[in-house]
Formats: structure tokens, sequence, C-alpha cells
């Protein structure tokens, strides 16, 4: 236990640590939970104290939306302290039930939903799309990574089918790995579980290398940030579908013909955005939606408010009374006179439209994903 | 505080269509996962927190091929500490006598206090096995346990069994015993995946029929009650008014005839 | 044909339901039916079981006060011996399950649990029960024996008006052995929250379609429009998403309420024994398999989570209307 607990200090560069605060200061849950994340780059300094923090509830309340990193002036990372506190649970089992159940799932099934692998691929049971065959001879151009959100939940679901019809209207070569689709991992990672990450690492690289394509398009920016960032050994370069929808409007591949006479604003995806630095091309998308206006958010870019879909929240539920922060983002859109809120990311899709539920506004704002604007401004 | 905890890998079929294979006794299992039957699972967890509690050791036994291992594992991960499969083809066609009969021949080489098992299982559901195997070892049962104390260092327990209607029948026994254990009595703990690696490198004994000295007629359908003759699909009775359409047309049908009804 | 001999089954002062369905069931498949009764103090009981049974054996003593799987194991192994019936039927109910297994390996007579349905083969009953939580129906062979026991799911057989008068026979306690190991201490009635479910004139139910329990908002937005309260199955109160005393079923409460709406729930034996006599069943479930539409009055098959909020806007038009 020692030599693991001097490892967590050397792992998180602790040391490094100069105690300025941006990392709090710029926190977008610091506003609404007890979560001080400078604290702990401090606190965990002390080995002996590393079990009492792993038991902080508030280390739950981290939706790793990587602004505390992207501000520390010394290129630390503390939300990875914060994983690493929850992983020391994790080998415990101390973990709530629904973040159990979903991680068990994902050792059985390949996905947190507690669905079988048999009903992975209803969301396209009506849709005539290529089941790639892996070592195939003839290379398709494009693999479709659908994200286990995508792929059962059946709100997010339609995000899924609007991608097919979309790339279909633009004739991409594309193809969809079926039921041995697994998750990918990402949200495995950060609720602290790093052995069964791994295992994801190496069983989806080893599946995906195995077939013959020119690139990976995922759909949930989660998955592409993990796919591109941190497998080991991905032959494939990987695409956030923003990227190839994009350049397929800008080489006249994909034409919108339907006008959509609505306000529409852009809700962007820590994982896209900050983390990817992926900011112009669903921009360079919605305005090129005959008959929209656009209009970003005050806080856009770089300085989006995270929604708290991430992280693994989708799994732990926060004990804060005060007013989630996808909420405070309807209420900016509904400020400025947007009628759409569109995003490209299904955690955001589900947060911010159980926003306008709660907030009585769904009648009169949607949130939809840029994939089903598209789809319908064909 | 010894104890065994019996478990077994069942298919998991509440949320999947369930398909007869050819043979009619059996089911097409290829499009199902699988995984540890759910009241094994909180026998599982009662097991290590008593172990927890109290010290002493935890035999992990299942009967069934080398893919219950997986499950072994996992209650190996948890804080088991040895384990044992029995693997015969002999074991085939075996109803809850006959896994009772080779539970109680396994536990004879094992030291223990207290024999856990599921209360029922998810594909069966026979419900037999904790009482057949309590009176087949000559010790006192229990079944479905919903609360547990362990009393007078370990010679007595105390134990919640849940009757109808959510009555708990309060019950003390001597020890050694067995307790079929219904779910809901504990939250289970997770295992990691890390900890799944580890529990790999503990060895599983794999004892046959004939290790356990069981005759053949102790065995299978033998050994059972009753065999299995044939699956049917249920007989539906008068099946639902299905109303048809989109979300919105078939909730608008049925606020109608909720209306109707007088239940608006 | 042989007698039958079926164990009356009662608790805390009254006759449970299963015993006079037992009786009932007995008399139609042929041979004489005796009852068993186990008792302190419960003539009326056995008055009751006369009713329906050719002769009541009535063993009154304090032993059987409560029950004790261990003494109605041994009186049972003693009564079979002395009577040879060629047929045992035991409710299929928390006691008789603590019981009847035992009873099965100490006489060496074969056992089938929780049987749905009973044909007879001369003397050789075939039973069926189900697998996989009520997906399937499994007909099985007995090994031949001089006598066949059987645990009977509640509600397999109407109970009929009493049509008989059977003739009691006091019978002297068989049971002389030290059962001191396991005993009996009290019972613990189940805790009574805010609401009493088996009061609602309307209820609720949510099942494990639900998936985790920050879903729950959109189910109470309906029920509060409704003015129903919330019932649940097993699976979610063994999630802690909803308090032990919402469970509706068999470890649970028995409601009757005038609308019973089923949501995401897939109508389990043990649930719908709860609720089955609701005056108006809706389900609303996407498995068209699933078995509450074999019960329920109308039904969607759908998501519920597409369906419910629609659901909620209707009936919010209706009510403004």
């Amino acid at each position: 236990m020692c030599a693991e607990e001097l490892d967590f200090i050397e792992k998180y560069d602790l040391l490094g640590c100069i105690q300025c605060g941006r990392c709090t200061g710029g926190c977008p849950v610091a506003t609404r939970t007890p979560l001080r994340v400078r604290g702990f780059m401090y606190d965990g300094l002390n080995e002996e104290r590393l079990e009492e923090l792993s038991e902080k509830p508030e280390i739950w309340d981290c939706t790793t939306c990587f602004t505390c990193a992207a501000r520390c002036p010394k290129g630390l990372e503390p939300l990875e302290v914060l994983i690493g506190l929850r992983s020391l649970l994790i080998e415990e089992g101390k973990v709530q039930p629904t973040v159990r159940d979903a991680l068990e799932s994902i050792f059985k099934d390949g996905n947190p939903w507690g669905s079988p692998r048999s009903k992975r691929m209803d969301w396209a049971a009506d849709l005539d799309v290529k089941i790639l065959e892996p070592e195939d001879e003839e290379k398709t151009d494009v693999m479709l990574y659908i994200c286990c959100t995508d792929a059962y939940d059946p709100r997010v679901m339609k995000v899924a089918q609007a991608l097919v019809k979309v790339l279909k209207a633009a004739n991409v070569d594309f193809g969809l790995i079926g039921e041995e689709e697994s998750c990918c991992g990402s949200e495995v990672r950060r609720l602290g579980e790093e052995g069964l990450f791994e295992m994801c690492d190496e069983e989806n690289v080893e599946m995906m290398n195995s077939y013959n394509v020119g690139s990976i398009v995922a759909i949930s920016p989660h998955c592409y940030n993990t796919l591109k960032k941190e497998y080991h050994g991905l032959k494939h370069p990987v695409l956030h579908y923003t990227e190839l929808v994009a350049q397929l409007l800008e080489d006249g591949k994909l034409t919108l013909n339907t006008e959509m006479k609505k306000l529409i604003t852009y809700h962007d995806p820590c994982f896209l955005g900050k983390q990817n630095d992926i900011y112009d091309e669903p921009r360079y998308i919605l305005t090129r939606i005959p008959g929209a206006e656009y209009k970003d958010f005050d806080r856009c870019r770089e300085r989006s408010l995270c929604c708290e879909g991430g992280g693994g929240k989708m799994w732990v539920e926060t004990e804060s009374k005060e007013e989630r922060l996808a909420e405070i983002r309807v209420d900016d859109a509904k400020e400025m006179g947007a009628e759409v809120i569109a995003v490209a990311c299904p955690f955001c899709l589900l947060t911010l439209e159980d926003a306008t539920k709660v907030k009585g506004v769904d009648e009169e704002m949607r949130v939809a994903d840029i994939l089903e604007l598209l789809a319908e401004a064909l | 505080m010894n104890m065994v905890v019996c478990v077994k890998r069942v298919p998991d079929t509440s949320e999947s269509e369930v398909h007869i294979d050819g043979s009619g006794k059996g089911i097409d299992t290829s499009r199902l996962s699988f995984g540890i039957n759910e009241c094994d699972n909180y026998a599982v967890e009662e097991a290590i927190q008593k172990k927890e509690a109290l010290g002493g050791n935890v035999t992990v036994i299942s009967l069934g091929d080398k893919q219950s291992d997986e499950v072994i594992r996992m209650a190996l991960a948890k804080g088991g500490d040895d384990a044992i499969r029995l693997e015969d083809e002999a074991f085939a066609g075996s109803d809850a006598v006959a896994v009772a009969k080779a539970l109680a021949a396994a536990v004879k080489d094992v030291e223990w206090d207290i024999v856990f098992t599921g209360a029922l299982t998810d594909d069966d559901g026979y419900a037999a096995v904790p009482v057949a195997l309590g009176e087949i070892l000559g010790v006192p049962f229990a079944t479905y346990v919903k609360k547990l104390e362990v009393m007078d260092d370990g010679k007595k327990v105390k134990v919640g069994r849940e009757l109808e209607g959510g009555l708990m029948e309060m019950v003390e026994m001597t020890t050694p015993c067995v307790l079929g254990i219904q779910t809901g009595i504990n939250e289970p703990r997770y295992a990691s995946f890390k900890g799944i690696k580890q529990a790999a490198r503990k060895e599983i004994t794999i004892k046959s029929a004939s290790d356990l000295g069981l005759d053949a007629s102790d065995c299978g359908e033998a050994g059972s009650w009753a065999a299995l003759e044939q699956f049917t699909p249920p007989v539906v009775g008068e099946m639902a008014e299905i109303l048809e359409g989109e979300p919105d047309e078939t909730a608008g049908k049925l606020a109608g005839i909720l209306k109707e009804k007088g239940l608006v | 044909m042989k007698d039958i001999l079926v164990l009356m089954e009662h608790r805390q002062g009254a006759m449970r339901d299963v015993s006079l369905e037992m009786l009932s069931g007995a008399a139609k498949l042929g041979g004489t039916v005796v009852a068993v009764l186990l008792g302190k103090d419960v003539d009326a009981f056995a008055d009751k079981a006369a009713g329906l049974a050719d002769k009541v054996i009535y063993v009154n003593d304090a032993m059987f006060e409560n029950y004790n799987s261990r003494a109605y194991q041994k009186a049972l192994e003693a009564l079979i011996a002395e009577n040879g019936p060629g047929l045992v039927l035991i409710g299929n109910t928390a006691q008789g399950v603590d019981m009847a297994p035992a009873l099965a390996v100490s006489t060496g007579f074969p056992l089938v649990t929780d049987v749905t349905a009973i044909e007879m083969d001369g003397d050789k009953p075939k039973p069926t029960r189900t697998f996989y939580g009520g997906k399937l129906n499994a007909h099985m062979n007995m090994k031949d024996a001089d006598t066949y026991i059987l645990t009977i799911r509640e509600a397999t057989f109407p109970a009929d008006d009493p049509s008989k008068s059977g003739e009691i026979v006091k019978t002297d306690n068989p049971v002389s052995d030290d059962l001191s190991y396991r005993q009996f201490v009290e019972y613990v009635e189940p805790e009574v929250g805010d609401v009493d479910i088996t009061q609602s004139s309307l209820l609720v139910g949510v099942g494990r379609g639900i998936r985790e329990d920050k879903n729950l908002p959109i189910v109470e937005e309906l029920a509060k429009l409704l003015g129903a309260d919330l019932a649940a199955s097993r699976a979610v109160v063994d999630a802690g998403w909803l308090p032990s005393d919402r469970q509706v079923g068999i470890s649970g409460k028995t409601v009757k309420p005038k609308l019973y709406l089923a949501v995401g729930i897939s109508g389990a034996f043990q649930h719908v024994t709860g609720m089955k006599g609701a005056d108006v069943i809706v389900a609303i479930n996407k498995d068209p398999d699933a078995p509450i539409f074999g019960i329920a009055d109308y039904g969607i098959v759908d998501d519920l989570f597409k369906v419910v909020p629609k659901l909620t806007e209707k009936v919010k038009e209706l009510k403004g209307a």
C-alpha cells in the first residue's frame, strides 16, 4: 500500500502544485457542490489521508470537464487526482449500486446500460446499413463507432439514425461494427476503474485494428477523445463526426435544401471543445443550415459551461439542491431567444433536454443534436 | 467462523425473449448474457461481510462447466478465499436434490459453520436447494433469509425469513447450519477488474462425481426427483387490448379510456 | 386412487388462501382429500377445512402455535407413514418451501416445487411449473414412487365454496423429537410508511424498466396528476429506489385499486399475484411478450420514456378541458 501511495504523489505530480487556486476558481461544479479541487491537490500529499479523502462524497461531483487542467499554470491535471481517489474505492468495491451495475454491465455485455449485446443493433433495425467484416479485403472509407448511449437510449438512438441518413445522403462509404461493438471505456476510466479501462483499450484496439477501414468516426466526443488520445496502438485515424460532416459540406458532397427558420445556439461539449479544440466545425455546419440564424452563448468555446453529463455522472447523482448547470444553460439560451440548443454529444443532449423539462420550456425550446438538425435540413 | 457459499452461473432472461431450442428441453442461449444468479450474489456478499466482521474463511463452490469460473472469480475478488468447481457430465439434468447431493458431498471436506446458498435460482426457480442441502447434511436450515445476526461467538444465528406480505419471521438456530439467502439482505459490492484478475491466480479445485464419492444413481436425472420432459411457451390468457400507433396516439387513446372509465 | 394429503397453512390467526385452493384443486384430481391441520386451538380452521375435504386430520398442540418447519416436517413424516397417501400437496409459500424439500429428502419421496398445473396419469402426477421467471412452462416427469410431493403455487386453483362435511379426526401429536436447535422467536411486521398502497384507489406501479432512480420523476409526475400513489416491483425496492412499503406482490402488498397502471413492469408471477385484483389494469412495456399483457386490460407496447410523458400531457389536456 505504501508504495502505491508514494506513486500517488508522483503519478499526479502533486509536488508541482503551487496552490494558486486557478483550478477551483474555474471549476464549474464548485458553484453548486462542496468540491474544491485545490484542497485535494494539497491534502493528497499526505499519504495517510488518502483513504479519508476517497470517502469524501464530493470526489464524485467532478464531471472531468478538464477546465481545471486547462487553467493550471503548471500543466497539472487536478481532475486526475479525483479519478485516482475514486479508483481507491473501486478497488475496495465500495461504489454506489448504480456505478457497480454500469461497470458490471460493461464487463459482461460491453455497455453500461444493463442491456444484452444482442440488442445493440436494435437502433439500426430498419436501416439498410453495411455491417463490416474483419479482415475484409475491400477497404471501407469510414467505420462508424456508435456510443453505447446512442445504441441503447431510445432518445439518443435518433441521433445515430440521423448520422446514417446524413452519410447516405452524402454517398459516404461507411459501415458499422455491429453487435461486436463494445463500450469505449471513457466513463469507465473516469469512474476510477483502471483495470476495466485497460481491458476496453486492449480488446477494442485489437478488434478495430482487424478491420480494413480508412478512418473511424465517433459519434460521441467521449468515445472520440478516448479512441484518439487514450488508446494504445490503434492504427486507424479517429475523427469526430462534426469533422467529417464539415468536410462533406465544404466539398459540396452534402447539400442542405430544407429551410429551418430558427434561432439556433450551440453548446460546446467539454470533450470536443476544451479537450480537443474542435470549436469551428460544429459552428460551420450549423451556419450552413438554410434559413437558420446562429448565435453563440455568451459563455462559449473555451469558456463553455459543462452540462454535468460526463465523468461518470450519468450514474452518480449529486446531492446538491442548487440549480443544475444544464438548467443555467437553458436559462441563458432562453434569455438570448434561442429556439434550438444544438449539441454534439449524447450526454449533453440528455442533460440539457432534461433541463428544458425541469424549466418547463420544453414546448418552446428544442434540444437537438447537430445531426438531427442536418437530417431535417437535407 | 468459516463459511461456504454456493453460486450458480445463469442466463439473464429478465429483459430478453426466451426461445426453446430444438430438443424442446433447453433454450437458445446464444443471444443471452450470463452472470451470477441474483440471490447468490447477495449470498456472497453476506458471507464476505460476516468474514470481515468475525474472521474466518470463505469457500466458494459452484456446480457448472469452465465458464462458471467467471462467477467464481468474481466471488473470490470480493473476498472469497478458496474455490471448488464441481464438473462432470454425470451432473447433466440435475434438479434441486441432485445439486444438493453434490454440494453436500463437496462441503464434507471443508470446514464450515454456515453454508450460504441463494434462496432460488433465476433459471429453474426450484427454490429447494438450501432446504434439501440442510436436510442431507443433517443440520438446521432456513430459507428466504433477509436478515442475519451471528450470536454467542458463532454458536447460534438469528435469522429473519421473509414471508408473504413483507412479514418477517425471526428464528434462532444453532450452527452449523444452511441458509438460503433472499435478495435485498445487503448491498452487494463491486468486484474490480483488477481484483478479478488477481483472483484468477487463485486455484479453483475441480472435482468430479467420483472425486466426491457419488454414485451414478445420485447424479443428474437418475439422482433427481424429476426430469424435465418438455418446455412449452406459456399459455397466454386473454390478452390486453393493445393500443396501436405512435406514442402521441397511444397516449391519447389511453387518456381517453381512463377518462371514459372515470379514472381521470 | 390413493388419498391426497393437503397441508393447511395458517398464520397469525388466519387461514391462508392457498390451503382452501389446494383442497378445491385436490378434489378435482379424484381420490379422497385429507386435510392436515397442525395448530394450537384452531378448531375454526378444522371446520373450514372440513367444508372442502373428505377428512381432516387435526393435531392440536402448542408445538404448532407458530409455524416451525422442523415440527411440521416431523409431523408430516409420521402422518404420511401412517396414511400412505399417493400425493401430498403443500403451499409453495415461504413456509412450505422452508420445509417440503427436507420432507422429500427424509422420506425419499420425489418433490416438484412451484407447481402451476397438475394432470394425473393413474396415481402419478404430471406437474407443470415455470422456468425463467414465467417465460416458459416446463412439463416434469417425476421419478416413480409410492407418494409424490408437490408444492403448489398460490392461486393455481380457485377456492370453491364449501360443499363437503368431512370428518374431523383429532389426532395426538406424533412428534416427540427435541427441536430446540431451531426456535421461532417472533414475527416482525413490515414498517409502515407515509402511504398505505393497499388503501389507494389509483396506483402507478414502477418496474425495472425505469432503469434508474433519477428517471422516477417522469412517472411521479403522471401519478401526481392522476392523484395516484406510486407502487413498485421487487427489483425497484431491492435497488432502493422506492421504500419497501411500496412493493406489490407476494413478498409485498396485495392491492385492489380501481386502476393499476404498470409502467416498465414485465409481470413476473410474484408481482402479478399482488395486483391482479385491480379493476382496470393498464400496462406500458416495450417487450410485446412481457407476461403483464396477459393480465392487463389495455396495453401499449412501446418505450415508457416516450409514452409516459405523452400520457402526462394528454391527461393534463383532459383535466384542463
